[in-house]
């Protein structure tokens, strides 16, 4: 140790690089200069790179194994869709027998696709702007350095951007290949597809980055109703949308005229002026690029469709840096510069009707979820994304139409809403795995509260589990109800679905709460990436396992049990054999639940006592 | 080298700080003290530039904050209560990046790294990834990272929370030395021994207003008895209130 231990002053005055400055100047040294631009941002690059890459490093380090199941469930995901895809657009193939149809169709899937994530990418990377460029302190740090604003707001962008992004490109690359594999479609297609789809997510992104820096910049102090405004009028169009491509005669659904009548209404998602139209045309004309006599022609349509989705992503782009030099300071000063509104001293109503219907619970878990509750919903930035996604859940249910159709078509009903029943099914373990998960890290510095309670490491996982279980329970029996009623599914029908989404609900939040304590991470501060690691991405894969394996368990009875009541079998074999199927799926799917439930608290609790902090 | 000409700060309907009017020269420690909801670290973040004036003007080397955010930041360095670092970096590197960031040419980077990490005793850890540093150490490396570039104006909050004797020491001397030197140094503090011990004038502010802007000698001056500065202190600043319904999120 050098320590330098004088009376007074402990600067080695020996030292070479004091002598270089011996009286400092008004600017603190002239022989400095800043960096310049491409400096600059080359020294943010080289910060990303080294952050990402010790972080790679270190988890291959610790945890080889998690990083390797987190490498092959993404592959096993990949390919799965990729099949579900493949498949789908083989049966589209061979029943739209027209090429011309089929193009068209499989251009409004591709329009209505990627619109609506572009949609979702817009609030998504602005939420998550929101969070990196105005709450983190690493902003609060990096303001104080003489970086330039727009670096500032690029390196952030890219952050967000990325976060908001990989689940597009997850769910987006799989579709697009298996496109080009029905397709057969030339080589180049499937260069194109990565490069396509990269450029069209800069768009989006830039969009949402701007919206972003506006909102806080004019409206720093009405942020909240500015977003819940904003949530509701999306919510609003989208049902408008969906009721007017969606309404239709009863008998009419699945006929040529029904087809080409949806394809017409929906043809406003093939707007020329949308970046997502650009993507579909273009990977379109690049994907038909075999049939004879237009390959060239196909060719330079993909490539003039890449190049104008390439130059608006850099002129979206600019536009980010030009909004963020001009208002990213003042912008976060005005942000921090609002008042803290003083919350209710006592319990507010909802608190009391948590209070009241927790009755059955001891009071310190009681506690807890109130706790819990009310830091979910004083953070806007985090539950507005599920509000849209149940939100326009609720719209499509309700505008589906009661079907009367014949035995056949009554197959189709059932299995639609059993696929609602996944849909919502999904929806929740994506919120599972967003809030539910990361609760546990969330406590990080908040921990030492948690241990010095006086109650059991136990309670406070079982308060947790309550709040994730009873929480979703309500939301969702009610969507699934909805969607029961629109679609006319008989009674008994009706209860298999509460049932099922009991079991869902529980189950998931049994995973979430078992496997948030089993993985903390009690240094991250930020619940997206909490949620993106290896944990969340864990937490994700088992849901939707578990999702399957509960909604299999209980919809391929129910579909047999139906089949029964609607065919001669029950004349001569009586109902008795597919009700005991209808029975054993409950069953089973009533014993799956219990282990799934079970299993993750039992070893998060075990982790949970074993914690140290 | 800092002026605040008149400078108002507002959350809301709450005056956080009220009119400040205050220089401090070249090669000064002025200790600005309070108690908690005064306006302090309002006024710090305002100066550093995260923050911008209601009303009023900050001027650093003649600077305006709000006009000219690089060249001020070029001027001053910021070691915050609770500073930030990279957790997947080690101290060396942070400290480089910070060099490059201002634009140290890489010889003069250099020495001034072994400069620091002599001087705060950061050989034992500085290879070592951040995420595992105490506060203490985490103070020290903030402070090197402060200090590698000699700044023009160091400011500080809370400077001393967290340092054992030892580095508490280091930092004192440092301070005192770095002022010898021509640094003008603004520290915000509770510490009342830290600010008799090491500045050259105090202020005292509460609910936003500057009541003593002096030394430690001018201040006893004005009370006839033979006072501390804790008792003086205590004299002058009263409990901090708040405005009903709303509350100061910095403070």
């Amino acid at each position: 140790m050098n320590f330098l231990w004088k009376e007074r002053l402990p600067i080695d005055a020996t030292h070479p690089s004091l002598a270089l400055n011996p009286a400092r100047q008004v600017l603190a040294d002239s022989s400095v200069s800043p960096p310049s631009r491409d400096e600059e941002r080359r020294l943010f690059w080289r910060l990303r790179t080294k952050l990402i890459l010790r972080q790679i490093r270190e988890t291959a380090r610790v945890a080889r194994f998690r990083l390797s199941l987190v490498a092959f469930l993404t592959v096993v995901f990949w390919a799965g869709l990729f099949i579900l895809f493949a498949e789908g657009f083989q049966f589209l193939q061979s029943t739209l027998d027209h090429p011309a149809i089929y193009e068209q169709t499989v251009r409004v899937i591709f329009s209505l696709f990627f619109g609506s994530l572009m949609m979702m990418l817009v609030f998504s990377t602005g939420i998550i702007l929101y969070s990196g460029l105005f709450v983190s302190p690493e902003m609060g740090f990096l303001l104080t350095t003489p970086a330039r604003a727009e670096h500032l707001v690029q390196y952030k962008f890219q952050e967000a951007l990325f976060l908001s992004s990989w689940g597009f490109l997850l769910l987006g690359s799989p579709m697009l290949f298996a496109f080009g594999v029905v397709s057969e479609s030339p080589w180049y297609y499937f260069l194109l597809v990565l490069p396509y789809m990269v450029a069209f997510v800069f768009i989006p992104g830039s969009l949402g980055a701007i919206v972003c820096m506006l909102t806080v910049n004019r409206l720093p102090r009405l942020r909240l109703h500015f977003l819940v405004i904003l949530t509701g009028l999306i919510v609003l169009l989208s049902g408008i949308f969906l009721w007017y491509a969606a309404r239709t005669q009863a008998n009419d659904a699945f006929t040529p005229e029904w087809i080409e009548t949806v394809l017409g209404r929906l043809q406003y998602s093939e707007h020329r002026l949308l970046p997502s139209w650009w993507l579909s045309t273009g990977l379109l004309e690049a994907a038909r690029g075999a049939s004879a006599g237009r390959q060239h022609v196909a060719w330079s349509e993909s490539v003039m469709f890449f190049a104008v989705l390439v130059a608006n992503a850099m002129m979206s782009q600019l536009l980010v840096i030009a909004v963020g030099r001009r208002w990213l300071r003042g912008s976060y000063s005005g942000l921090h510069c609002g008042a803290a509104k003083r919350k209710p001293a006592g319990m507010t109503l909802m608190d009391q009707m948590i209070w009241i219907f927790t009755g059955f619970l001891s009071p310190q878990i009681r506690l807890l979820i109130i706790k819990d509750v009310r830091i979910f919903r004083r953070d806007p930035a985090q539950w507005s994304q599920f509000l849209i996604f149940f939100g326009l859940l609720l719209l499509y249910f309700m505008n589906m139409r009661r079907f009367h159709y014949e035995r056949e078509q009554q197959m189709w009903v059932q299995m639609i809403s059993f696929l609602n029943l996944a849909v919502v099914g999904l929806i929740l373990s994506t919120f599972t795995t967003r809030f539910i998960f990361p609760m546990i890290s969330l406590e990080g510095r908040r921990f030492w509260i948690l241990s010095l309670l006086p109650l059991d490491r136990e309670t406070i996982l079982w308060g947790k589990f309550v709040f994730a279980a009873a929480g979703s329970v309500f939301p969702c029996g009610m969507l699934i109800l909805l969607s029961d009623l629109m679609l006319g599914i008989a009674p008994s029908i009706v209860l298999v679905h509460q049932l099922t989404c009991v079991l869902l609900c529980v189950g998931l939040a049994g995973i979430a709460v078992g496997l948030g304590a089993i993985m903390p991470d009690l240094r991250e501060h930020s619940p997206s990436k909490i949620a993106a690691g290896f944990g969340g991405t864990l937490n994700l894969v088992l849901s939707t396992a578990y999702i399957t394996a509960i909604v299999a368990l209980t919809a391929i009875p129910a579909h047999y049990y139906l089949s029964d009541l609607t065919s001669w079998r029950r004349v001569t074999s009586g109902q008795s054999a597919s009700w005991f199927w209808l029975g054993g799926g409950i069953v089973a799917a009533l014993v799956l639940c219990t282990l799934t439930t079970a299993i993750p608290l039992r070893m998060g609790m075990r982790a949970f006592r074993r914690l140290e902090h | 080298m800092i002026e605040f000409l008149e400078v108002t700060r507002d959350y809301g309907r709450k005056r956080a700080v009220d009119g400040l009017t205050l220089s401090i020269g070249k090669g000064e420690v002025f200790a600005l003290l309070g108690p908690n909801g005064a306006g302090k670290t309002t006024t710090i973040k305002m100066l550093v530039g995260l923050l911008r004036p209601g009303k009023g003007r900050i001027l650093l080397g003649g600077y305006d904050g709000v006009e000219h955010p690089r060249e001020v930041s070029r001027l001053l360095a910021y070691v915050p209560d609770e500073p930030y670092l990279y957790e997947k970096l080690t101290g060396r590197e942070f400290l480089t990046f910070i060099g490059q960031m201002y634009g140290l040419p890489n010889p003069t980077l250099k020495s001034r790294l072994e400069r620091e990490i002599g001087q705060f005793g950061l050989h034992d850890f500085v290879d070592q990834l951040t995420q595992g540093y105490s506060h203490g150490m985490k103070q020290r490396l903030a402070f090197a990272a402060a200090l590698l570039r000699d700044p023009a104006i160091l400011v500080l909050d809370e400077p001393m929370v967290g340092l054992d004797p030892r580095s508490a020491r280091i930092v004192k001397d440092r301070l005192r030395g770095e002022a010898d030197q021509g640094m003008s140094v603004f520290v915000s503090t509770h510490t009342l021994p830290v600010a008799e011990e090491i500045a050259d004038r105090i202020g005292i502010v509460d609910h936003g207003k500057l009541l003593f802007v002096g030394t430690l000698g001018e201040l006893r001056a004005l009370h006839e008895e033979e006072l501390s500065l804790e008792q003086i202190y205590l004299r002058m600043t009263s409990a901090p209130e708040t405005e009903p319904g709303e509350l100061s999120p910095s403070e």
